[in-house]
């Protein structure tokens, strides 16, 4: 028995091989060396005129040059503060009318002394008006420091010398080590010079905070890092070298420390516990930016392997030309495992080759594995779904976006909020801070990414046949079309077909309902995913907002999906369209949702429902305690007389078409969000 | 000009039938709605003016204290307490009645030093380290005026502080450009997509027996694409001045970006035909309008800064000569892109 199974298992492998070796063999023939001659000849071009730019002067990358216009006296010192900021261009005063030709006019007080007494601004009054002012007091204050940092008299020019720690509330705290430390920094920091904050503004400043990566500027040389990086020797981390660092003008800065260990990037600023030394304006508030850049860098090489893919994939069917591999004693499992293995095994390469440039672990590629598989098992979906190579390309950039903004974006807020482990990316974070992760915040994180990568190559497996691969069909009837292939018949008057594994020793009235709740419950990783995005989105918005909302999202995220397939089902005919039917399925839809959620208690265990927006979307069971037996046993089971229902509603409605499926569908999110509101209200 | 729009229609009713223009347009609302929560999020973050009533407490000690507490009068949102020492103040912190604790001594150096502890790992440290950075320069500037004397050249006085959304210029700035550009790259994408599609189920014969010549069907496809594009933008100007951000000089920035839109679909063009298949032109494509838009990115006067300019209402001659200029190169590339094929034909 066991040995027939190893043989098996070698046989399928060696298959598996064949197709992965054909499929690399073609893949590496797809791009020709004269297109890769053409690409690095666009390159040449581009670093040429890069370069010619750079020695010319003319390259900077401020997407903000000149938005503002000041008058000002050219004469003024303050003339030399607009000059410095990018943002801003001067107009001469005499030319200056405010609101048509200038958003701001500047004009300085005359003093006693050698400098001006005062400076009265006048804006126009609109928001573009503020925005010119607010900008002009940062140039200003950019301005002093380079002042400053050409002074002689170090001590008048950086007056205050600032030492900041995090600790934890209640640790010791040793004073006189610290004051110590500072007096030492000063010195440090006094023969450097040039001091971190005035070389941080100087580069410009206006208020917004870009969000591409072109604004990195990673240009600082040692010779702007201070105190921060050379000069403590208060016990602050290494990391430091690679601060992600924030000048007032939001801007971020890799400041390339003087230590030059690029190894282990820290929590701008030092990582928690550390301490920093150095003027007031060299203070980085705390945030993982140069983790998060590196992090990134995982992300890129997926998206260019997953377009490769999802040619690959599409090519096959047009012109038929997958059609002899399909008539191969190949199964359908066995020649997507082999076109997709390639793949995999680049996704590794590049992941273990970028984990070894910037430092991470092991646990680095382990978690970019899921993300990998998910890239490629939705562009799968999307290959086998699209019409055109049009199609896919959309289909891909919408799977690409989607997926790195779900990687990316909670892993901003690592060191945060809880909720950042939804994404594997906030693991690699972690692991480039140096920091221990434990095997649940592993399993939390990675485990339903990697489920959902599987259960997206069932879904396209399913279609993954003569009648779907070379036909022409709308993406949603496609969709639907695997749904029910999952689907077993249920009612009467329906075709039926054979019954194959698992299913086949179900007695035969109990496998409808049972195919069913089986695949509601797999709906349950993408559920998931879907109401922890949402959390990651509404996280943001005031607790007041968020909340209604969510509940509303989340009871129509869940409905779509006790529902979606039981439409499916209808529709392709696999389900007798009665009344009586579609409560049968209603109900085992709702049974299988209420078997899978609740097998989902992990969620609780990792303390997600420490945070209050957590709290409200997975149903906190704290509090419960003092209740009598009889009321638990009633609230235990209260979600499943829900769930049952409500997807018994949308069933009722899905039977008829498509306009009573929406309204029914509504009608079901709206008892399922008052429900939600109950409980979060009987809860407090 | 008949067979041209043929083609261009029957272009434009294949994506309409697969509604994949749907998708596009999902896709760029999904890109605006998460930086700009992006934004918001991290803004609110940074910026604790932004959030409601955001003070922070700050437990001081030490010689040089009243000084500290004179800086404290002039920010808001940080509030200063003296304490005796510095045990007293640390015990504070410890009872979570102050968020910071900043301990000023003055050296023999004649600086000052101050010690400053704020809590590890929480949501609330960044706010309170933004606060106290706020502080502490304001105690900066402060002591410098004092010492002005031992300067060669004090400071400039500072204008007073004004309250200003940081979201305003990255809407401007960012945001703006990203939306008007996206659309540029998705037409030139259509364009590989769509030649090489043709010449790979090979109906691209059926239509080389048709009427036209190969520059019509050259020019219907580029036609289609380029038309679709303003309408994009102009979509997301107009929903941009529905939630309260005015855009100005908008024909003259869909004049830019249609310009635009001509160039990459031009070298679109020229890459699809002349690449051996579809794999090898997206990637040489992606290659060129990273290179090209990189490029002109980082030039002074570039079309993003040319568009956030113009968006902001800050244009001067300059930019509408920026205007001109990528609007004679786009005409100028797609002729010669069209004439290249005319010659030499698609796929040879």
């Amino acid at each position: 028995m066991i040995r027939r199974a190893t043989r098996r298992i070698a046989r399928r492998s060696r298959r598996v091989v064949r197709v992965a070796r054909w499929e690399a063999s073609r893949a590496t023939g797809g791009v020709d060396r004269r297109t890769l001659l053409a690409a690095v000849a666009f390159l040449a071009v581009a670093g040429g005129v890069f370069g010619a730019g750079a020695a010319t002067g003319t390259v900077g990358l401020d997407v903000d040059r000149d938005v503002y216009r000041v008058g000002v006296d050219p004469a003024s010192p303050y003339a030399d503060a607009v000059e410095g900021e990018p943002a801003l261009t001067a107009v001469p005063i005499e030319e200056a009318t405010l609101g048509s030709t200038v958003d701001l006019v500047v004009r300085e007080v005359r003093g006693g002394g050698s400098g001006p007494a005062d400076v009265f601004v006048r804006a126009v009054d609109t928001p573009k008006g503020e925005a010119a002012a607010a900008s002009f007091r940062e140039a200003v204050d950019a301005h002093n420091e380079r002042l400053m940092a050409a002074e002689s008299n170090g001590t008048a020019a950086f007056p205050v010398v600032v030492t900041l720690r995090y600790v934890s509330r209640g640790s010791a705290l040793d004073d006189g080590r610290t004051v110590g430390d500072a007096s030492t920094a000063g010195a440090a920091s006094d023969a450097d010079g040039s001091d971190d904050a005035g070389a941080a503004v100087d580069d410009g400043g206006d208020d917004g905070i870009r969000g591409d990566g072109d604004d990195v500027d990673t240009g600082a040389g040692s010779g702007t890092d201070d105190g921060d990086g050379g000069s403590n020797s208060g016990g602050s981390v290494d990391g430091d070298a690679v601060d992600g660092e924030r000048g007032d003008d939001g801007r971020w800065f890799l400041g390339g420390g003087g230590t030059g260990d690029l190894a282990i990037p820290s929590i701008g600023g030092g990582a928690f516990g550390a301490s920093s030394t150095g003027s007031p304006g060299s203070i980085t508030p705390p945030f993982p930016f140069a983790s998060l850049v590196l992090a990134f860098a995982f992300l890129v090489p997926m998206n260019f392997l997953a377009q490769a893919y999802g040619s690959s994939v599409l090519e096959e069917r047009t012109n038929r030309r997958g059609e002899p591999l399909l008539v191969t004693p190949l199964s359908p499992a066995e020649i997507v495992a082999g076109k997709t293995l390639p793949y995999v095994a680049v996704a590794v390469a590049v992941t273990a080759l970028i984990a070894l440039v910037v430092g991470g672990g092991p646990i680095s590629v382990l978690a970019v594995l899921p993300i990998a598989a998910t890239f490629l098992a939705a562009t799968f979906v999307g290959a086998v779904f699209a019409r055109s190579f049009k199609e896919l390309t959309f289909v891909t950039v919408a799977v690409s976006v989607l997926l790195t903004s779900y990687a990316f974006v909670p892993a901003i807020f690592t060191n945060v909020t809880p909720v950042a482990l939804i994404s594997p990316l906030t693991l690699v974070v972690f692991d480039l801070q140096g920091e221990a992760i434990s095997v649940g915040e592993f399993l939390f994180a990675t485990g339903p990414t990697a489920i959902a990568a599987a259960l997206l190559f069932g879904l396209g497996l399913g279609v993954y046949r003569e009648e779907d691969l070379f036909t022409q069909k709308p993406v949603t009837r496609k969709f639907l079309d695997a749904l029910a292939v999952r689907l077993s018949a249920v009612g009467e008057g329906v075709r039926e077909s054979p019954a194959t594994g698992v299913a086949a020793r179900l007695p035969r009235r109990a496998r409808g309902p049972a195919a069913v709740a089986f695949l509601t419950a797999c709906t349950i990783p993408f559920v998931f995913v879907a109401e922890l995005l949402a959390v990651a989105v509404l996280f943001a918005l005031p607790i007041t907002v968020s909340i209604p909302v969510l509940l509303v999202v989340i009871a129509f995220v869940e409905e779509v999906a006790k529902s979606v397939h039981l439409y499916a089902g209808f529709e392709r005919g696999v389900f007798a369209r009665t009344d009586r039917v579609a409560i049968a399925v209603g109900l085992a839809s709702g049974l299988g949702f209420f078997l899978a959620e609740k097998a989902t208690a992990v969620v609780q265990a990792v303390g997600l429902t420490e945070l209050y927006v957590g709290r409200a979307a997975f149903g906190s069971v704290a509090g419960v305690a003092g209740l009598s037996p009889l009321l638990l046993a009633g609230l235990f089971l209260a979600p499943l007389a829900l769930h049952g229902v409500t997807a018994s509603l949308s069933a009722v409605g899905a039977r008829r078409d498509r306009t009573r499926y929406v309204l029914a569908l509504a009608a079901a999110t709206l008892v399922h969000a008052a429900y939600n509101v109950g409980v979060v209200s009987l809860h407090g | 000009m008949g067979s041209r729009l043929t083609v261009a229609r029957r272009e434009v009713a294949g994506l309409r039938a697969e509604k994949t223009i749907l998708l596009a347009i999902a896709i760029q609302l999904f890109i605006a709605a998460f930086s700009s929560f992006l934004v918001v999020g991290l803004v609110s973050m940074y910026d604790p003016g932004a959030l409601d009533g955001a003070e922070v407490e700050v437990a001081a000690a030490g010689d040089a204290v009243a000084d500290l507490e004179r800086a404290a009068a002039e920010v808001p949102g940080a509030t200063v307490t003296r304490y005796e020492d510095a045990a007293a103040a640390r015990n504070a912190f410890d009872r979570s009645a102050a968020d910071a604790v900043a301990i000023a001594t003055r050296e023999d150096t004649g600086r000052i030093s101050v010690a400053v502890t704020a809590p590890d790992a929480t949501v609330e440290t960044t706010v309170i380290v933004v606060q106290l950075r706020d502080l502490l320069r304001t105690y900066e500037r402060i002591e410098r005026v004092e010492r002005a004397e031992s300067l060669s050249r004090p400071p400039l006085p500072v204008p007073d502080s004004i309250g200003s959304s940081p979201y305003f210029t990255f809407t401007y700035t960012v945001l703006i450009p990203v939306l008007v550009f996206l659309p540029v790259f998705i037409s030139g994408s259509l364009v590989v997509d769509s030649i090489t599609e043709e010449l790979d189920r090979g109906t691209l014969e059926l239509l080389r027996v048709a009427p036209v010549t190969i520059g019509e069907i050259v020019d219907g496809k580029a036609l289609a694409a380029v038309a679709i594009a303003p309408g994009q933008a102009l979509l997301w100007l107009l929903l941009l001045e529905l939630n309260g951000t005015p855009v100005a000089n908008v024909p003259t920035i869909l004049l830019l970006m249609t310009a635009l839109t001509t160039l990459v679909v031009g070298v679109a063009a020229g890459i699809a035909a002349a690449a051996p298949d579809r794999r090898a032109a997206q990637f040489l494509y992606s290659v060129a309008v990273l290179v090209l838009f990189g490029g002109a990115t980082a030039m002074a006067g570039g079309p993003t800064n040319a568009v956030a300019r113009l968006a902001i209402d800050s244009a001067d001659p300059a930019t509408t000569l920026t205007v001109a200029v990528y609007a004679a190169l786009g005409a100028v590339a797609y002729l010669g892109v069209r004439r290249l094929i005319s010659a030499n034909g698609i796929g040879q």
